[in-house]
């Protein structure tokens, strides 16, 4: 069981990461997250019976995925992200943790503003602690929807 | 100059080869009638041998006229197809997509099946039926079923359907030399789409909306040899689209995709659409398939299957997955741009919408941005169906058709 201070850390980065993805803030996204970076979209498939990885990009290949946005036609929904950290675990000499949170992402309509459940899934967080200066050195998303639509050009 | 109402109306000044009546992806009556003189006639993609590698493994597969089926690995390693529904009391059998049942029971009396559609157990059968009915009598409703073309494991409902040889005719000839070594499936996802699935097949039977992916305008169509690419049409429907080097290097964040494929030059790029909603796209490094099942006419499953070599090394598959995620995955570049595409068809063309021709005229000498492909498709959908695709309801007076200048 982690302090109350490492948890209050590793709380306020996971919810500013995903209030910056649902802003569109990508540079503020990408300053909270370690030079080292990994982003990972993954679901297991009981049809094939298989984990699949469906996006997998180091900071670079993030930083690429953002800039390239506005050349594509792309859904322009938002969406909205949230998040709930279930267990935060550090290693003994406090300088790493690794956040499990559920995650349920929402998408509103922009013509009359419905708002439906988009997905569902499983978020760990690996990050590297220095109290206000805490960064995100890895994020595994875990779906467990696997049906959405025409889809989103944007990570959950 | 825009329309008023009436010119709206007035068929497009083009040979009726060249248009199609948008109602034919909207009317109740006629998908009805597709999925008998379409979709029960045809061999159909049901899913891929490496999804089924041991005895006894099983597949779930909804076929596109809405009867559900098992696919199956019998005890003598044949994959045969079985309806998934008890002949005793209509019942579901097998619940879970995927698994390996050595025998099939139904849940609700405890009937039970072998890998080869037979009955081996019957529930206090002596007490209930006296010798009435016996195991012999309750065998499971089998389907054609032949793995072939890569591994694909096709099915037919029709019992004694054209055979799949004849029904493939030379359509698959152009991917035989890269589809002969064993493949395997590391992809698998599906999209509900609100629109037509004939929508989804006539954006894979064309390449002129190459203009809605940037990655492809960057990778392919200014690059050489883009509009060299030509389409060749084959019987019962089914069309191919020739190659050409993608520069896959030109999109910053792609690669150059240096694993390939075993005999595809560098950055090949290989389609063949099957007729009625069926897609081979071997690109440069990674094999998709795309099937339809659409559940009415403006609504649409698509399966998408990404596939490798069975003998990948896990650094091999693991760029494949990249290359394939990159542009084809859920979150890819050019996946849901489509997707976003057929989504928008479906939603101007729901009834009432007052949708009208769906123009298919551009000629260029069956090249790239030619849509001879989706005319190859519709003129076999009009033989099939028994009305023309330009007026399937015998309502027509073309508008005189403008020569070119």
């Amino acid at each position: 069981m982690v302090g109350f201070e490492i948890r209050q850390a590793v709380e306020e980065l996971v919810y500013r990461s995903c209030m910056m993805l649902d802003d569109k803030d990508w540079k503020g996204f990408l300053a909270l997250c370690g030079e080292e970076f990994r982003y990972t979209i993954a679901a297991h498939s009981p049809e094939i019976r298989r984990d699949m990885v469906w996006l997998d990009h180091d900071r670079k290949g993030m930083d690429t995925l953002f800039a390239n946005l506005p050349r594509h036609n792309s859904d322009h929904s938002p969406i909205t992200r949230h998040a709930t950290v279930y267990t935060v675990d550090a290693d003994t000499a406090g300088r790493e943790a690794t956040a499990v949170s559920a995650l349920q992402v929402f998408r509103t309509q922009l013509d009359g503003g419905a708002s439906e459940l988009f997905a569902v899934g499983r978020m760990t967080d690996t990050i590297r602690l220095d109290g206000a200066a805490s960064r995100l050195l890895r994020r595994v998303v875990r779906l467990d929807t696997r049906l959405i639509g025409y889809g989103y050009h944007v990570p959950f | 100059m825009s329309k008023n109402a009436q010119q709206w109306q007035q068929t497009p000044a083009l040979p009726q080869t060249h248009y199609v009546d948008s109602r034919i992806y909207t009317d109740q009556l006629l998908f009805e009638e597709e999925k008998e003189k379409l979709f029960k006639p045809s061999w159909i993609i049901a899913c891929h041998e490496s999804e089924l590698e041991a005895a006894f493994d099983y597949r779930l597969f909804t076929h596109p006229t809405g009867v559900p089926l098992i696919i199956v690995r019998g005890d003598d390693m044949k994959v045969r197809a079985f309806y998934n529904i008890c002949p005793h009391r209509g019942n579901t059998i097998l619940y879970d997509p995927a698994g390996n049942a050595k025998r099939m029971t139904c849940i609700f009396h405890q009937w039970s099946f072998d890998s080869r559609g037979n009955c081996i157990d019957i529930s206090r059968a002596d007490q209930g039926y006296q010798k009435r009915f016996c195991k012999e009598d309750a065998g499971m409703r089998e389907v054609n079923c032949e793995t072939a073309y890569g591994g694909f494991v096709w099915v037919n409902l029709v019992d004694d359907c054209q055979p799949l040889k004849e029904f493939v005719g030379g359509a698959l000839d152009i991917l035989a030399p890269f589809i002969s070594e064993p493949l395997e499936v590391f992809h698998f996802h599906k999209a509900h789409v609100r629109t037509n699935f004939k929508l989804w097949h006539d954006t894979n039977s064309e390449f002129y909306h190459d203009f809605l992916h940037y990655f492809n305008r960057i990778t392919g169509m200014m690059q050489p040899g883009y509009f060299d690419r030509k389409y060749t049409g084959f019987p019962n429907g089914h069309a191919s689209v020739g190659s050409m080097e993608i520069k896959y290097d030109k999109y910053e964040g792609s690669k150059s995709r240096a694993v390939g494929w075993p005999g595809l030059a560098t950055g090949g790029w290989y389609m063949v659409d099957i007729f009625p909603g069926m897609t081979y796209n071997l690109r440069t490094s990674v094999l998709r398939i795309d099937t339809v099942v659409p559940l009415g006419p403006n609504e649409v499953i698509i399966e998408f299957r990404g596939l490798g070599l069975k003998r990948d090394t896990a650094e091999e598959r693991r760029e494949r997955v990249f290359d394939h995620n990159m542009i084809w995955g859920p979150f890819g570049r050019n996946l849901h741009e489509d997707l976003l595409g057929v989504h928008g068809q479906g939603r101007a063309m729901r009834p009432g919408t007052d949708s009208r021709w769906i123009i298919q005229g551009r000629e260029e000498n069956s090249t790239i941005h030619d849509e001879v492909g989706m005319r190859h498709f519709y003129a076999e959908w009009s033989r099939r169906m028994g009305r023309p695709a330009f007026d399937p309801y015998g309502e027509g007076k073309p508008a005189p058709v403008r020569a070119a200048a």
